[in-house]
This record gives structure tokens, sequence and C-alpha cells, in this order.
């Protein structure tokens, strides 16, 4: 019996380890080889160019300017994302006339495609009609310029995030304190703690884990930003311009794909690091069930 | 009796929430007004914020400014022909769905059956298998793009419905076989087992027995499949810009429109691309917790 229930075991899982290693794994490989050479996008004979196209990536001021601009919206957007969906959560949590509907209509946003909302917050944030700028002109806040600024830009690319992604950090805060036992806080009410000591010493420290691999996978992705980036400022400007944008730009207005292929090698090595990080965090969580 | 800083800190909670809620609807709420205003109401210098019907006499008097007469002009022009591809907005929703269903019901049975092999034999490697499958997810699309486009260039998947297809149930593999793996786990063995003691045999057993059973997760995962493909962008723009266009990429590409936007038809027309999304989002609303942590997180 054992010999062909394994053989059947194989047969429920190869195509989709067949269809992930033609379509993921030899692309990466494929690109290795395309990273040491001229190719271009309109074509032509591929010649051997050595490491000249990492050369090229390293010392370009673009791709350390994009680095800084990527981990500034990777730090502001996941910080921001966390504070306010954490602090959404902690409201929340608790007995609430119209809690299912309040939450649906909160979740929605995440859910949308950000390539058209992107487009569509451009209505929103334009200068001269956008209904945000007609608020901040009867309130008199000035009438900023979120899409056209330079000093702007970058910040209104942020709120979009923010707006999309605040409620999957509300989501799995409120998963992490479901988890909380209702013992914990009866024993703490009969100490007599203060509620920030609450707070401090069983909430947060209990949240914890959950909130930290929200923040691994929020991080993951708001690295590879780029449909706002590209609905909203377009992929070549100096003040949002992510990897992800950058990569665009040298590939398909450029058209060099070595250079290219050079650099999403060196996006991937950072991309598997933070991964690994959640890799194993998974690893050990699942080990406790 | 609830003491006062209990009650300061439960308003607090209470204004937060208002406000994000008031703060976070504006977006939804304002594109559905876009939507059945007229071109000039949409980029009004005043915000156009009352509609009202009927032509009463007073409708252009000044306490009249804010208010707006709806229209469905921006949803009947959807169906007008481009002037330069000659397509309207309908021939690229129909991509989207093409591309969209097909790929999620392979993703979702490829998936299950993977998941089903992992759940139910000893694999060997099977935990290092398993986590090969949940990296591919963390690939930037844009890692990939540039090998892709020289593949498609050889197989002529370039601008093709396929060409998406595989790519987005490559893709999304990885997310249906984790979520799979957890609903058929919770599928106990005794079934099966009376099955085959029955004399079924495996494929049998897992037609009958396993699919029935895992058919709402089955369901919950499409939906996530179909969410990711119908919103992807990135591969989209750049492997189809000229044939079997998605929605988001028609969309992406009015941005350089020199008569301005058509402001009302992009609502009107967003409107309904993201409807079945937030449909299905409250459809599977207590599970979107496992979707969006690959099934790590079960409640």
């Amino acid at each position: 019996m054992a010999t062909p229930v394994i053989r059947s075991g194989y047969g429920f899982v190869a195509p989709a380890l067949i269809l992930l290693i033609a379509m993921n794994i030899f692309p990466l490989l494929y690109s290795i080889y395309l990273s040491f050479t001229n190719a271009e996008l309109t074509g032509g004979a591929l010649a051997d160019v050595g490491g000249r196209n990492y050369d090229i990536v390293f010392r370009a001021s673009k791709f350390a300017d994009a680095l800084r601009t990527t981990a500034a919206f990777v730090a502001s957007a996941v910080g921001i994302e966390l504070i306010l969906g954490f602090a959404l959560a902690l409201a929340l949590h608790r007995r609430l006339w119209g809690k299912p509907v309040i939450l649906t209509l909160l979740l929605v946003p995440m859910m949308l495609p950000q390539a058209v909302m992107g487009l569509y917050w451009k209505l929103l944030l334009n200068g001269n009609y956008g209904i945000v700028n007609q608020i901040f002109g009867t309130l008199h806040l000035g009438q900023p310029q979120w899409t056209t600024d330079p000093q702007l830009k970058f910040f209104s690319i942020l709120v979009i995030d923010v707006w999309m992604w605040t409620p999957f950090m509300m989501l799995i805060g409120l998963a992490s304190l479901n988890a909380i036992p209702t013992y914990i806080y009866e024993a703490a009410a009969i100490d007599r703690a203060s509620r920030w000591r609450v707070f401090r010493r069983i909430t947060l420290p209990m949240c914890l884990p959950l909130l930290g691999l929200a923040v691994l996978l929020r991080a993951t992705d708001a690295l590879k930003q780029f449909d706002l980036v590209m609905s909203v400022t377009g992929p070549n400007d100096a003040a949002t311009q992510t990897l992800s944008a950058l990569l665009f730009q040298v590939v398909f207005r450029d058209g060099r794909v070595g250079v290219g292929a050079a650099y999403s090698y060196v996006v991937l090595v950072v991309v598997i690091a933070l991964a690994s990080i959640f890799i194993r965090h998974l690893n050990a969580s699942s080990g406790k069930r | 009796m609830m003491p006062t800083g209990a009650k300061i800190v439960r308003f607090v909670g209470w204004l937060f929430v208002g406000a994000y809620l008031g703060a976070a609807t504006l977006p939804l709420s304002w594109l559905v007004m876009t939507s059945v205003k007229s071109k000039e109401d949409s980029i009004s210098l005043r915000p156009k914020l009352i509609p009202i019907t009927g032509t009463g006499p007073d409708r252009e008097s000044s306490g009249r400014a804010l208010a707006f007469h709806p229209t469905v002009a921006g949803y009947a022009s959807l169906g007008d022909p481009d002037t330069a591809t000659g397509r309207s907005f309908f021939h690229y929703l129909g991509n989207s769905i093409v591309i969209g269903l097909i790929s999620t019901v392979a993703t979702v049975f490829i998936g299950t059956g993977c998941a089903y092999g992992f759940s139910r034999y000893s694999i060997p490697g099977s935990k290092d298998w398993l986590f090969f499958i949940l990296s591919t997810r963390f690939l930037p699309p844009l890692a990939i793009v540039v090998p892709v486009l020289m593949m498609y260039r050889e197989f002529d998947l370039q601008n093709t419905h396929l060409g998406l297809i595989l790519l987005y149930t490559s893709f999304n593999l990885s997310l249906a076989v984790w979520l799979m793996k957890g609903f058929i786990d919770e599928i106990p063995l005794a079934y099966e087992e009376a099955a085959l003691v029955d004399g079924y045999t495996r494929m049998h057993a897992f037609a009958s027995i396993i699919l029935p059973r895992a058919a709402p997760g089955m369901a919950v995962t499409a939906v996530f499949c179909l969410i990711s493909a119908w919103n992807e962008y990135g591969f989209a723009m750049t492997l189809n810009n000229q044939g079997a266009v998605t929605v988001p990429v028609y969309f992406a590409g009015l941005q350089g429109n020199v008569h301005g936007l058509p402001w009302p038809q992009i609502a009107a027309g967003a409107l309904i691309f993201v409807g079945p999304i937030i449909l299905f989002t409250v459809l599977v609303r207590r599970h979107l917790l496992r979707g969006v942590t690959f099934g790590t997180i079960k409640q």
C-alpha cells in the first residue's frame, strides 16, 4: 500500500509545484542570466557584459534615492497604519450597536484596486476642484497642491495608502484583542490595576506577536508599492520614485532590460531578507499550535 | 456603576471611530455622487453636494449653489467606443471577467489538490515545500516581470488572456494552498477512512468526501483569488498593453486625456468595477482575517 499512496500524493501536489517552478523559479534563474547581458527591450542579440549592470545599479544615485524613498514610505505607511489601526481596534473591541456594519464599512477600502483608486483620488485631491481643498477652503486652511507640489506628492500617496491599509491593521488588531482570555482582565480588576497599567502590562504585550505578523505582512507589501505611485505621479518623479517605479522606468521607458534585471536582483535580496523574518516567525508560531 | 475614567475613554473612543469612519467613507460616497453628476458639476469649483430632481423655479437661485441635477450620463457613456481604440469600457470589463474567472477556477482546483496532498499524505520535505510555496507570494512582481516578458515574447503570450491567466494562477497558488490546507486539515480523517474501508479509491474519496466538505473553504479562497486577479495592475500594464487589456490598465491609461478626465464616466466605471468586490467582501467578511494572513489566524 505504501508506494501507491506516496505516488498519488505526488499526483495531488505536482501540478501546483510545476506551475510555481515554471512561472516563478525559472524566471528568477533566467533573470540572473539577463542581468549579466546587454539585453534591450527592443530585442537584438544578447552579449555578455559581466558585472557591468550591477556596477551601473550601485553607482546610480537614482538607486540610492529610490531606496531611501521606499524605506521612508514603508516606515511611515506601516507606522501610521499600525497606530491608527490598533487604536480603531481598541475602540471597537466592545459590544457596539451596528458593529458588523461599521466593521464592514471600515474594511472595504482594503479590497479595492489600488491603481483605480489612485486615479480616483486625483479627483479628491485636485488643487482647484477637489473636495479635499474645498473643505480646506471652507475651514480657511489654504489650498495645498496635493499631487503637483513636490513637497506634498509623497505625502498624498501616503494618505491614500493609509486609507486603504489601516483596516488591515485594525482587522489583525481586533483578532489579537479577541485572543486575550477575559480571566486575565478579571484578575487585574481584582488587583485594582489601573487602566493604563492593564494596557501596558497585559493588552499590549499579548497583542504584540500578532501585530508583529501584521507589520511584516504589510511591510513586504508596502515595499512593492507601485500602483499608487504610477497612478498619482507616474514612475519617474523624483519625489515619489520607489524601487518598483524605478525598475519600471529603467526597463520599460529606457528599455534597458539587462540593467533592470540587475536592479530586480538587488531588490529581491532586500525582500528575501524581510520575508525570511516573516517565515521564521510563522514557523515558530505554527510549531506552537 | 462605571467609573468616570472609563466613561471618558469610551467617549474618546467613540469620537475617534466616528471621525475615522466619516473620513474613510467620504471617498466612496463622493465616488457614488460623482458617478451621477454631469461632467461640469464633477469639476465645479464649488462643491456640488445636494442632488435635486425636477426643475423648480428656484433651481438657479443662489440658495441652490450646492445643488446638482443627477444624471445617468456617466453610466450611459460607458458604452461609447473610445475614439482612438474603438472599444468601450465593457470590452475591458469583459477581459477582466474572463481573466479573473478562469484564473480563479484554475487556482482553486490546483490549490485544493495540492493542499489535499500535503494534508493527507506524508510527503518528504512537505514543510519545506509549503514554505517554498508561501515564499513565492513575497516575490515582488517587478522582480520577475522582466524575464516573464522575455519568455512571453518567445511563446507569443504577450497581450493574450492566457498569459495573464497563467501568471495570476501561479501568483495566487500560494494563497490558495495555504488557505485550503487550513480548511482541509479541519475535515476529520474518519470520513475518508470509512470510505476507503468501503472500497472507495483515493480519487473517489477525494471527490465525494473531501470536495463537498471543502466547498465553503473553496468559495472563500476563490473570492480572495478573484479579488487579487481583478485588482492586479503591474503585470497587466507591462505585459498586456495592446491586447486583452484589463480595467485597471484601461483606467490608468486615461490619464493623458487631452480634454480632461471624464470623471463621471470614470466614477461610474469604477463603481461597476468595484461593486462585485464590495459584495464579495461582505459575503466573506467572517473569513477576511484568514484570507489576509494566509490562514495562519483562524477565527
